[in-house]
C-alpha cells in the first residue's frame, strides 16, 4: 500500500513491575479503514489504547500519529486523535451541550456551528440541552462519539463502542463508522471482544492475546483462508447415510444428531456427497452449509478460552 | 495549544455549575447573618465615657511599664502601642470602635474566613480527584493541552473560588453589618502604630489587609489539600487530612513550642498577624523568616502535585 499510514505503532511495550503487559506490539492503520482490535478480556487492548493516546507512558517503542510522536510531540499528535477510552464518562451535572463546549474550548477552531453539526450527526439534537445525568447509556455513547469528532480527527479510537447500545443503535454506529472511514478518509480503530461485531464493522483485524499481536489480517481473508466448511444434511435413514459417506469420503469428520448428519468437507464436494446419498436411496430433506465464522478462527488462533 | 483562559473557563464551569458550590457560598452569607443577629442581640449599651476609659488604660500601661524589668520586648512594645494610640484618640477625639459598630462586626466576621478555608479545601481537593472518580480524566487529558497547563488551570480556578468567596464575605458582612448595626461609624479611621508614630488609615483598607492575613492559612491549607488530591486521587482523604491538620496544626505547634525547631513547621508560620500586633511563637522568628518558610512549603506542595499529576499513568 502506498498510502501513508495514520497510525504507526512500533515495538510498543509496557512493563509494570516485572510483568510485561504489552510485548513489542507493531501495526499500522491506514486512512479510510476500520481496524478491529480484537482480544479476550485482559489481553491488553485498553492498555494499548491508553498508550496510544498518552494516558499511559510506554516502556519502550513508539506511537506515531500522522507522523507526530505521542512521546515527544504530544500536542501535535493528539490533536489529530478523537477517542473514547472505555466508557464515555461525561460530566453528569452539565448538559450534553456544555460537555461539548468544554471539550471544544480545549482545541483551536471548533465553532458553535461545528458543535451543532456534530450533535445532528449523532442524533442528539432533541436532548442536547438536558443534563447528562438523565441520559441512557446509548445516549452517553452518542455524546462520547460527538466529543471525539468535534475537531475532525484523522484517527478515531473507540474502545468497545457498541457497549450498551440497542441493536438499532449498534447498526447505526456501524454504518456511521463505515461512512466516516469511506467518505472522510478517517482511520478508525475499534476494540472489542465481540467477534460478530468486529466481523461486520472492520476491514482488518488484529488479534491480541496476552499483550502480543497474534495475527493481523483482512477480515475476508481471515474467514476464507480455509475452504473446508461444515455441511449439515437432513437425511433418512441416518445409518445408511453415514455408511455411504464413510465408504466414499473416508477422510472427513462426521457428526450425527437425530436425523442430521454434519460433515466437514470442502465446498466443492457438496454436490458429490449429495449424489452419493441419493444414489444409495437415502432421502435428503435439506442441505445447509455453515461458513466458518470469525469466532471459530479466533478461538483457533488464541487457543480457546485462555484468558491471560 | 489550548489557551490557559479557556482551560480556566472550563474549570470554572465545572465548579459553578454544581449546586454544592452555591450551597457553600450561601452558607458563608448565612454565617455572616447569624453572627450579625447574635451581635445585635448581645449588644450592650456602652454609655460609659470612652475618654475616662482611655485615660485609665494609659495609666495602667504606664504603671506596668515602670516595673517592666525582665519582661519580654514584645510585651513592652504592645504597652507602648496601647499608650500611643489611646493618647492619639484623646487628642483627636476619635472614640474606639463600639462593639456594635459596623467595623467591629467586620472584625468578628473575619472568623468566617476559616469557613471559606474549609469550603475551598473541599473544592481544591475535588478539582483533581473528582475527575478520576467521575472517569472524566481520560477524556480531559487526551487533548492538545499539556498536563502542566491543566493542573495550573485547576489550581488557579480553586484560588479564584477562594477569592470570590472572600469578596462575597467582605461585601455581605459590610451590608449585613450595616443593616443590623447602622452605617454611622463607616467613616471612622483605623489607627496604626509603627516606629513610635500613630497614623490614620481607612477602615475598609484595614479590613482588606485583615482578610488577606487571615487568608494565608487558607492558601497554605488549600495548596496542601490540592497536593493530597493529586497524590491520592481521593477527595475524601484530601479533605479529611487537610481539615484535620488545619484544626490541630496550630495546637500541635503550641504544644511543641518549647523546641526551637518548631519554627520550621508550617503551622507555626501561617498566622502572620503576630508580627503586626502580638508576639511570635518563638522569639527568633521574624516576618521575613515566616514568609520564606511559607514560600518553601508552597513550592514543595505545588511541585509534588505537579510531579504526580504529570508523570503518573492514568490507569483504570
Amino acid at each position: 500500500m502506498s498510502v501513508k499510514p495514520v497510525v504507526q505503532i512500533r515495538d510498543l511495550t509496557k512493563v509494570i513491575g516485572k510483568k510485561t503487559i504489552i510485548d513489542q506490539l507493531s501495526f499500522d492503520v491506514y486512512p479510510g479503514e476500520v481496524f478491529g482490535f480484537l482480544g479476550p478480556n485482559g489481553a491488553g487492548k485498553t492498555t494499548t489504547i491508553r498508550m496510544m493516546v498518552g494516558l499511559m507512558r510506554m516502556t519502550e517503542g513508539e506511537v506515531l500519529i500522522d507522523g507526530s510522536s505521542i512521546k515527544t510531540d504530544y500536542e501535535n499528535a493528539i490533536v489529530k486523535v478523537g477517542a473514547i477510552v472505555e466508557n464515555p464518562e461525561m460530566y453528569k451535572f452539565l448538559t450534553g451541550y456544555q460537555n461539548l463546549v468544554h471539550y471544544a474550548r480545549m482545541v483551536k477552531g471548533v465553532s458553535k456551528e461545528r458543535i451543532q453539526e456534530v450533535v445532528q450527526l449523532v442524533g442528539l439534537q432533541g436532548r442536547i440541552n438536558e443534563k447528562v445525568k438523565g441520559y441512557s447509556l446509548g445516549m452517553r455513547q452518542r455524546l462520547g462519539l460527538a466529543q471525539a469528532l468535534l475537531h475532525r480527527p484523522k484517527l478515531l479510537i473507540l474502545d468497545e463502542p457498541t457497549n450498551g447500545l440497542d441493536p438499532a443503535g449498534i447498526r447505526e454506529i456501524r454504518q456511521y463508522l463505515r461512512t466516516l472511514a469511506r467518505e472522510e478518509n478517517v482511520a478508525v480503530v475499534v476494540s472489542s471482544h465481540l467477534l460478530s461485531e468486529i466481523e461486520l464493522m472492520c476491514d482488518r483485524i488484529g488479534i491480541i492475546q496476552s499483550g502480543k499481536m497474534v495475527d493481523v489480517q483482512r477480515v475476508n481473508d481471515f474467514v476464507k483462508n480455509d475452504h473446508a466448511v461444515m455441511v449439515s444434511f437432513e437425511v433418512d435413514p441416518v445409518e445408511h447415510a453415514i455408511h455411504a459417506v464413510k465408504a466414499n469420503f473416508p477422510d472427513c469428520e462426521i457428526e450425527q444428531a437425530d436425523r442430521k448428519l454434519t460433515i466437514k468437507i470442502e465446498h466443492e464436494l457438496i454436490p458429490e456427497v449429495t449424489a452419493v446419498l441419493v444414489e444409495k436411496g437415502v432421502r435428503v430433506y435439506g442441505i445447509q452449509s455453515s461458513v466458518k465464522t470469525l469466532e471459530d478462527v479466533f478461538l483457533e488462533v488464541t487457543g480457546g478460552e485462555q484468558v491471560v | 495549544m489550548s489557551s490557559m483562559v479557556h482551560l480556566i473557563q472550563n474549570e470554572n464551569m465545572k465548579i459553578y455549575r454544581r449546586v454544592g458550590t452555591w450551597v457553600m457560598i450561601g452558607l458563608v452569607v448565612a454565617a455572616v447573618l447569624v453572627t450579625a443577629i447574635f451581635t445585635n442581640m448581645n449588644a450592650s449599651d456602652e454609655t460609659s465615657n470612652w475618654r475616662t476609659d482611655a485615660e485609665s488604660t494609659i495609666q495602667q500601661s504606664e504603671e506596668t511599664l515602670k516595673d517592666s524589668e525582665g519582661m519580654p520586648k514584645a510585651f513592652k512594645n504592645s504597652q507602648e502601642r496601647s499608650i500611643a494610640i489611646n493618647e492619639y484618640r484623646l487628642e483627636n477625639d476619635i472614640p474606639p470602635l463600639a462593639s456594635d459598630s459596623i467595623w467591629s462586626f467586620m472584625d468578628s466576621s473575619t472568623g468566617v474566613v476559616s469557613l471559606i478555608s474549609i469550603f475551598t479545601i473541599i473544592i481544591g481537593a475535588g478539582v483533581i480527584a473528582s475527575e478520576y472518580s467521575w472517569g472524566t480524566i481520560k477524556l480531559l487529558l487526551i487533548r492538545p493541552a499539556s498536563r502542566t497547563k491543566i493542573l495550573a488551570s485547576k489550581f488557579i480556578a480553586t484560588l479564584l473560588f477562594a477569592l470570590f468567596s472572600l469578596v462575597i464575605l467582605y461585601i455581605s458582612s459590610f451590608i449585613i453589618g450595616g443593616l443590623f448595626l447602622g452605617f454611622d461609624a463607616v467613616d471612622q479611621p483605623y489607627l496604626t502604630y509603627s516606629g513610635g508614630e500613630v497614623s490614620e488609615t481607612s477602615m475598609a483598607v484595614h479590613y482588606i489587609v485583615e482578610y488577606a492575613l487571615a487568608s494565608v492559612n487558607l492558601l497554605m491549607m488549600v495548596t496542601f489539600a490540592f497536593m493530597l488530591s493529586s497524590i491520592f486521587r481521593s477527595s475524601s482523604l484530601a479533605i479529611g487530612l487537610a481539615i484535620f491538620l488545619m484544626f490541630t496544626g496550630s495546637q500541635l505547634t503550641f504544644i511543641l513550642s518549647q523546641y526551637d525547631w518548631v519554627k520550621y513547621i508550617l503551622f507555626a508560620n501561617t498566622d502572620l498577624s503576630v508580627y503586626f500586633d502580638g508576639s511570635p511563637l518563638i522569639e527568633s522568628m521574624t516576618l521575613g523568616f515566616s514568609l520564606v518558610t511559607l514560600l518553601v512549603y508552597f513550592i514543595v506542595f505545588l511541585f509534588l502535585s505537579w510531579l504526580l499529576f504529570t508523570k503518573r499513568d492514568v490507569a483504570a
